[in-house]
């Protein structure tokens, strides 16, 4: 009846993670992530992991399934951004109370997605299972096949409790929710050979819309993008693309990969942040699609626009390059970005002191070593004391990272820049790296820094007893 | 008929009735004679530009909107900070009746205050009488431990002499020939709300320490180790001044504040009225005369007080509205110099917490343009610390600025890179302001509640800051000085700030594709 072991050693044995595939078979066992320590300070679970992950579908109802906490503290709490429906900004939970927990909530969840579909009638229902729910065994396998029968709508169970792991393993675990439930259910009304998916990309502060006019402009359709300002027919259409691009590989490489397998879709790694891996992402689509039979002119297409678009680029950063240059810069996010950052980064002459690994993959660390050389200052899992420590010992001149650190940085009188979820600067494509440099120059010549590293006057001359 | 007896609309919904509509525009088509829309919206678009504003700026006689009030709501100010206090205002009594309006609209307290009432046969034969009965009546219907008088312009016109008045009244009765009536010739048509404050707090000084205009003789001053404090004409005088005690009482200082009114504008509603409350007591106003040093928070509002207790043989310190990190930092630091106390643990650690307030949110001030208006002090105050935050004070105007107070302000913007194309404005009034904010736009426009209309006109968004505040509640209770009023200035921007954002991504399915709940 639970799918959830058996779901979890398949995400766990994805062959397409290098990483994983390298470890001896009872390791990898396992299970593909750190356990966790308890005691120290952790990241968010495999509940928010799905969340975040299917959440950007923007004409869908996301309803959570268990107590207050999960839904009340995760309610629009990023900026992936909608183009038209907002349905998804709206928070839908079944606020089970104790009652429930001693009976079931079962019911509680069909009688609260009939709702949903009663009053928004929105194209599908997502159904997140919780740890409580989960624990008191609540089948929403079962209710969501009874409701989608019932009212003639999908309904998707979600089954990622916070318990069963980290964000990560949430991340695919809502995939593989898309793959069971969602991918290849309905036909596009038109095809091209310019159809491509997006796989991995949020559309967090609106970066896909960075990067859509660049492929617009190529000739090159994004059919579906998973789940970036997403529609649920598009998701449910993306089986015909003809090509994919995988932008973060740690969340969602298991769509790619089994998108690869069903439907004989290619996709390749790419990244939208920094000149030249921007340049590299466009030309890889136009590649992939050629392969796949499109005319090879949007090759030059491609090319003729990288050349346009870089030259623009380059020179409007030259003037940041001298303010900029040899500035050192500790990188602390995971992922895609702790590389196709850094790229950009040195673009405008910055040195990286540091980049944070422990949200990367096997191929992102290859990657990072590739671009900063053997030297390259990987850290693994910085605690916030080492991080504070680095900072205050000032081996970095301004620390880029995400809401959570950046209390840190400030701590040890550091400048910072967010460059997570929760900025309100897109930093994608060509556009996004002037703003990027931008921000980095603006957040460095704040004045706010000489108040931070002052001393208070009087302590220059007395040490005031407490 | 929209009116009906069983429910009839106020003047929110009345005129925006149908009928209503359709009459006012019947009557501006028939009966007004009306200059064309095109026209109106014509001449409206030519305000707007920098031809216009030559012209505005060429404007010699006319003041519009000035941002500046009279000398004897400054008056008021200073006198309902001593101990049971009485304001006597020497002139007409309807100018009272708008110094009282006008601190209750802002303060949300009864001000207590009382004029001569002068009418047509005292203002040609002399206001003799009306004091004479004016300080009997005021003395034994409102028991008072003193009477500061002032002066309307009325008063001033005509020449009456307050000192000899004030004798006159004594000698026929009106009040003891011991009991306290210092006085300040406060006309309107000289200086503004700053002058008369500094003038009434001369005029109290000058009464205790130098023999109370000869009946008694002068007090011989024998140093001590107190400091005296004055704020200055100040609306968040309340709050402030609660914070400067605490900050003082931190600091272990032997102090006084000269025109304490935080207690007598802030009253508890417990079924008691007072009349006066709190204040400056008569024998600390007196004693102020020994204190080492007297330091003010403003300067421009008390240039003849601090000559004449300079003149005393105290050190004298001006500041200027301090606000914010640095500015604080300055006035702590000359407090701890004169005083020869340290600075507690508590205030560092206050600092460290505004600072770390600061750098949270300072991406999001840091370049924008503001413009500010007030109090030549507040102005001052408040550009340091838009400099601190990385903003750009771009336009900075006070009606009652002077020469000396630009040249300050331009010192001040050419010691930031910040402040390298901000302009200062002394002596013009709001209408200038007004074109400045067309020609030359910013992002925020500082001021008091009048700013309102600049923010209509010109869709400048108004944070409120400054005196009167009438629109907003209870500000005033928040203290702008010191750490923890750095911090107040800084939330109250930020909120606007963040406002605006939500302003420009509300509209559903049009905007709202950046209405976020994380800013």
């Amino acid at each position: 009846m639970n799918a959830l072991p058996g779901k979890l050693l398949e995400v766990f044995e994805e062959p397409a993670c290098g990483k994983n595939q390298g470890k001896p078979e009872k390791e990898r066992k396992q299970g593909c992530t750190k356990q966790l320590a308890p005691g120290a300070a952790a990241g968010g679970c495999a509940f928010d992991g799905a969340k975040i992950a299917l959440q950007p579908i923007t004409d869908a109802a996301h309803l959570v399934h268990g107590p207050i906490a999960c839904e009340g503290n995760s309610w629009d709490n990023r900026h992936a951004l909608s183009s038209g429906p907002t349905t998804y900004r709206t928070g839908f939970t079944t606020d089970i109370s104790e009652l429930d927990v001693i009976y079931g909530g079962e019911k509680r969840l069909y009688k609260a997605v009939k709702e949903i579909i009663d009053k928004y009638d929105p194209p599908a229902v997502f159904v997140y299972q919780t740890c409580v729910t989960a624990m008191i065994g609540d089948d929403i396998e079962a209710v969501c096949r009874a409701a989608g029968k019932k009212f003639n709508k999908p309904v998707i169970p979600v089954n990622s409790p916070g318990f069963a792991g980290i964000k990560n393993l949430g991340n695919k675990l809502g995939g593989e929710a898309l793959l069971d439930y969602v991918i290849g259910t309905a036909e596009p009304d038109l095809s091209t050979p310019y159809d491509i998916n997006i796989i991995g990309e949020y559309n967090l502060s609106g970066e896909l819309w960075q990067v859509k006019p660049l492929l617009d402009a190529i000739g090159v359709r994004v059919l579906a993008c998973i789940s970036g300002d997403a529609r649920y027919r598009e998701v449910a259409c993306s089986h015909r693309a003809r090509a994919a691009m995988m932008v973060c590989s740690k969340a969602m490489i298991n769509i790619a990969r089994k998108m690869q397998e069903r439907y004989q879709i290619p996709f390749f790694e790419g990244s939208f942040y920094g000149i030249g891996d921007m340049s590299e992402s466009l030309r890889e689509i136009a590649r992939l699609l050629v392969e796949r039979g499109a005319p090879p002119d949007i090759k030059d297409r491609a090319e003729r626009l990288i050349e346009s678009e870089e030259a623009r680029a380059w020179a409007r950063i030259e003037p940041y390059r001298q303010r900029l240059k040899g500035k050192k810069v500790l990188l602390i996010t995971g992922g895609v970005k702790s590389w196709s950052v850094v790229a950009a980064l040195q673009e405008a002459g910055m040195e990286i002191v540091g980049t944070s690994v422990k949200k990367s993959t096997k191929e992102d660390k290859d990657r990072i070593k590739e671009i900063m050389g053997d030297e390259a200052h990987m850290i693994d899992d910085m605690t916030p004391r080492e991080m504070y420590k680095m900072l205050k010992e000032a081996r970095a001149d301004i620390m880029l990272s995400g809401g959570r650190s950046q209390f840190v940085a400030l701590k040890a009188k550091m400048p910072w820049l967010d460059i997570n979820q929760e900025r309100h600067h897109a930093y994608a494509g060509y556009e996004g790296v002037v703003t990027l440099i931008e921000e980095i120059d603006r957040t460095l010549h704040n004045p706010v820094w000489d108040l931070v590293r002052a001393r208070a006057p009087w302590e220059q001359h007395q040490r005031v007893p407490v | 008929m929209t009116q009906s007896a069983t429910h009839v609309l106020d003047h929110f919904d009345l005129f925006r009735q149908p009928e209503y509509k359709e009459m006012l525009e019947n009557k501006k088509k028939n009966f007004e004679n009306a200059v064309p829309a095109e026209e109106v919206e014509r001449i409206r678009e030519w305000t707007k530009t920098g031809e216009y504003r030559d012209k505005n700026f060429a404007r010699e006689a006319l003041t519009i909107n000035p941002a500046k009030a009279c000398q004897p709501l400054g008056a008021v100010f200073a006198a309902v900070g001593f101990e049971s206090t009485l304001p006597f205002v020497h002139g007409s009594q309807g100018c009272v009746a708008y110094y009282r309006s006008h601190f209750s609209r802002h303060f949300k307290e009864p001000t207590s205050c009382v004029s001569s009432s002068m009418t047509e046969d005292a203002a040609v034969f002399g206001g003799l009488n009306n004091m004479v009965d004016g300080l009997a009546n005021a003395y034994s219907l409102y028991k008072p431990k003193m009477i500061a008088v002032s002066t309307t312009c009325m008063a001033e016109v005509i020449g009456d002499d307050l000192n000899a008045f004030i004798k006159g009244a004594k000698e026929k009765g009106s009040v003891p020939v011991e009991f306290n009536v210092p006085f300040a010739h406060t006309p309107a048509f000289v200086g503004s709300h700053i002058t008369g404050y500094d003038n009434v707090m001369k005029g109290i000084c000058e009464h205790f320490w130098d023999g109370k205009a000869g009946t008694a003789p002068k007090l011989e001053r024998a140093p001590n180790e107190k400091i005296n404090f004055i704020g200055g004409f100040d609306g968040y005088t309340v709050g402030n001044l609660r914070e400067i005690k605490r900050i003082f009482g931190l600091m272990g200082l032997d102090y006084t504040i000269l025109g304490d009114n935080s207690d007598v504008w802030d009253t508890p509603t417990d079924g008691e009225f007072r009349m006066y409350d709190g204040g400056t007591t008569l024998k600390e106003a007196a004693e102020a005369l020994h204190a080492k040093a007297s330091i003010s928070m403003q300067e421009y509002c008390t240039e003849k007080t601090l000559a004449f207790v300079g003149g005393h043989g105290q050190e004298v310190l001006a500041f200027n509205h301090p606000v914010g990190v640095a500015a604080t930092d300055r006035f702590l630091m000359e407090v701890a110099r004169v005083t020869g106390k340290a600075i507690p643990e508590e205030l560092a650690k206050e600092r460290g917490r505004v600072v770390d307030a600061i750098a949270d949110s300072s991406a999001h001030i840091h370049g924008k343009k503001f413009a500010i208006y007030g109090d030549p002090d507040l102005c001052l105050g408040l550009a340091g610390f838009l400099l601190e935050l990385g903003a750009e004070p771009t336009h900075v105007l006070a009606t009652n600025g002077s020469k000396a107070w630009a040249e300050k302000v331009r010192a001040l913007l050419d010691s930031s890179p910040f402040g390298e194309n901000c302009h200062v404005y002394a002596g013009k009034d709001l209408w200038h302001m007004r074109s400045l904010l067309f020609t030359e736009p910013v992002d925020f426009v500082i001021g008091n509640t009048y700013g309102k209309f600049l923010e209509r006109d010109t869709g400048t968004p108004l944070i409120r800051i400054g005196f009167p505040i009438f629109d907003r509640h209870h500000h005033h209770r928040y203290p702008v000085w010191g750490y923890q009023g750095a911090m107040n200035v800084l939330v109250w921007i930020l909120d606007k700030i963040f406002d605006e954002i939500d302003k420009h991504t509300m509209v559903a399915s049009k905007t709202d594709f950046s209405f976020d709940i994380i800013r």
